[in-house]
């Protein structure tokens, strides 16, 4: 091994802003993530999956769902297709759970923290690595439906265009929380396992017993407000005009966006007073 | 300056971790040492605008220390502990953090390469991190704390871990920035022997106080007109002889100090010989840091108690 001194000059290099600092994080970020085969599993089997079935339902349509008027209100079977649950939160557990608590157990937090940017700026990166995977599952399939039901022809390109936006908007909600959420439990824990389990917890810990508790005997819809889906499937019944909403879709989105604000300002304290230095 | 502080203070809870610290810190190598709990650390993460001081104001090289990111565009950070991210090759860590200090892409890599090559890590900068001996991430850590050019470096326990050969390079890396002009460095390290060999300056904390700053050959070299006798026998017993003769004498951790006057070396042999007693050296104070650094602990302990 040798030691180089005099190959090592002084040079003076403008430095880039933080936006370019941040965009730094975000690609390195997503090239190795797109490098690890469990993420490229999970995204070719979820939006595969989420993508075939919503496309088996736009063609069959007069088949699987009889009765169902073919106007806006039709998109809404894509949009709770259960799929997007499932892969929502495994694409959450494999990518989102990993992205800080890895950094906290490798202690690399330290190196990014006392580089020349925030720790809002570090939260930005990171949910902008985790969203767009979400959104892969919880967006594009909700996007690309309409598009192809229109392209076959079975739905006019007004309602098409309206079910793209509704569908955007009601996705990016979607992945919003689930991006907030994932990175609040990766922020919480060293061992991204622990976050994983949290994620699911909260999906299907939530979920199932909401579900449970309010169908018969039980009859409580009240509690289907403590499952994000249920929240989820509230908004995009409103929002696409489909009828039988067991709870109210204001209070839900209300919950929702709530949950998201609460779960993105406890990772940024989380972040503002967690050890950065230690020795 | 450097640094300057004036009535620092970080107070967590009831632990008042910089307490009233006021230090105006030259340009070049300074050595910040201290026992553990001395607040060298807390001092550290206020130097690098990741704490909020309580009170009072530092201004580190002429910027005030809330400026938050556009000091730390100017500044270099090795830490102590691992904090490498295993599953990036070496020469892609110190690109990544030289893109996340604001390089573009090209010079970042570039400057990435060179400053590996620097610290003698170029055979196996294409290797994962996680595949690194100490010695290498060591190295690599100060290549990433290099990799943006800044004018200050902080090395926090540089020579940790390291074996007697990779501590004698890493020192000599050190030594090679802190002699470059036009970066500073200041060198937080429990092994006061590397301070000593790499800094003109020291701040030496104790209970988040500073106890002593200052030139380092100053602070070691004592007064002209003391003297200082190392023996090997009772120093008190020594010192006590010594005031009975008439001369102004205390035995401390590092020997018994005299004042220096006519016939004080005939004296203090014939009280050696009188108490059974070898002189091993007899001259101006010159100590090691670690002793003098002892002795401030002791004097510091003995006040507080």
């Amino acid at each position: 091994m040798s030691i180089s001194l005099p190959t090592y000059t002084r040079r003076e290099m403008p430095l880039l802003g933080r936006r370019h600092r941040v965009r730094a994080i975000i690609t390195t970020g997503l090239r190795r993530e797109f490098k690890r085969p469990a993420v490229l599993v999970v995204i070719g089997i979820g939006v595969g999956v989420t993508i075939i079935t919503s496309i088996v339902v736009v063609l069959f349509a007069g088949v699987f769902l009889q009765g169902q008027p073919l106007d806006l209100s039709f998109f809404f079977t894509p949009a709770s297709n259960g799929a997007i649950l499932f892969f929502v939160t495994l694409m959450a557990s494999v990518v989102g759970s990993a992205l800080i608590a890895d950094d906290l157990q490798s202690m690399a937090l330290t190196l990014y923290l006392s580089r020349p940017i925030t720790e809002g700026d570090y939260l930005a990166a990171k949910a902008a690595i985790l969203a767009p995977m979400i959104s892969m599952i919880a967006v594009f399939p909700l996007v690309l439906t309409p598009l192809v039901a229109a392209l076959l022809g079975s739905f006019s390109w007004t309602i098409a265009l309206e079910a793209i936006g509704l569908s955007f908007l009601i996705g990016s909600l979607f992945t919003a929380f689930y991006t907030a959420a994932t990175l609040a439990l990766s922020s919480l824990t060293r061992r991204k396992s622990y976050a994983a389990a949290g994620v699911f917890a909260l999906t299907f810990g939530l979920t199932i017993p909401a579900e449970i508790l309010a169908g018969p005997p039980f009859n409580n819809p009240a509690v289907l407000y403590a499952s994000p889906w249920e929240n989820y499937l509230a908004v995009a019944r409103a929002a696409f005009g489909a009828t039988g909403a067991p709870i109210d879709w204001r209070w839900s989105l209300a919950i929702l966006l709530a949950a998201t604000a609460i779960a993105a300002l406890a990772t940024y304290l989380r972040m503002k007073f967690v050890e950065v230095v230690s020795g | 300056m450097l640094v300057e502080t004036k009535n620092l203070t970080k107070v967590f809870g009831e632990v008042r971790a910089v307490d009233d610290l006021t230090v105006a810190i030259p340009e070049g190598a300074i050595g910040l040492v201290g026992p553990n709990g001395a607040g060298k650390t807390t001092f550290l993460r206020l130097l690098l605008s990741l704490l909020q001081p309580t009170a009072g104001t530092a201004k580190v090289l002429g910027r005030d220390i809330l400026d938050g990111v556009p000091l730390r565009e100017r500044i270099g950070y090795m830490p102590e502990h691992d904090c490498l991210i295993p599953d990036m090759t070496g020469v892609g860590l110190v690109a990544f953090m030289g893109r996340v200090s604001g390089l573009d892409a090209d010079s970042a890599i570039g400057r990435a390469h060179d400053v590996l090559q620097f610290v003698g890590v170029e055979e196996e900068r294409y290797r994962k991190v996680a595949e690194y001996s100490t010695g290498m991430k060591q190295k690599v850590k100060l290549a990433q704390s290099m990799v943006h050019d800044p004018q200050l470096y902080i090395f926090d326990e540089p020579t940790t871990g390291l074996d007697p050969r990779g501590r004698t390079e890493m020192l000599d890396l050190v030594r090679a920035i802190a002699s470059s002009p036009g970066r500073n460095v200041i060198l937080s390290s429990h092994l006061l022997p590397d301070v000593e060999t790499i800094c003109k300056y020291v701040v030496i904390l104790d209970g988040g106080h500073q106890i002593a700053a200052g030139d380092l050959h100053d602070l070691l070299t004592g007064a002209a007109d003391r003297l200082r006798i190392d023996i090997r026998g009772d120093h008190e017993a020594f010192a006590q002889r010594l005031r009975e003769t008439g001369f102004e004498a205390e035995a401390g951790p590092t020997g018994v100090h005299v004042g220096r006057r006519p016939g004080v070396e005939a004296e203090v042999f014939q009280a050696a010989r009188a108490l059974g007693a070898e002189v091993r050296y007899m001259g101006r104070e010159i100590r090691s840091l670690e002793e003098f650094f002892l002795e401030l602990v002791a004097r510091n302990e003995g006040k507080g108690a």
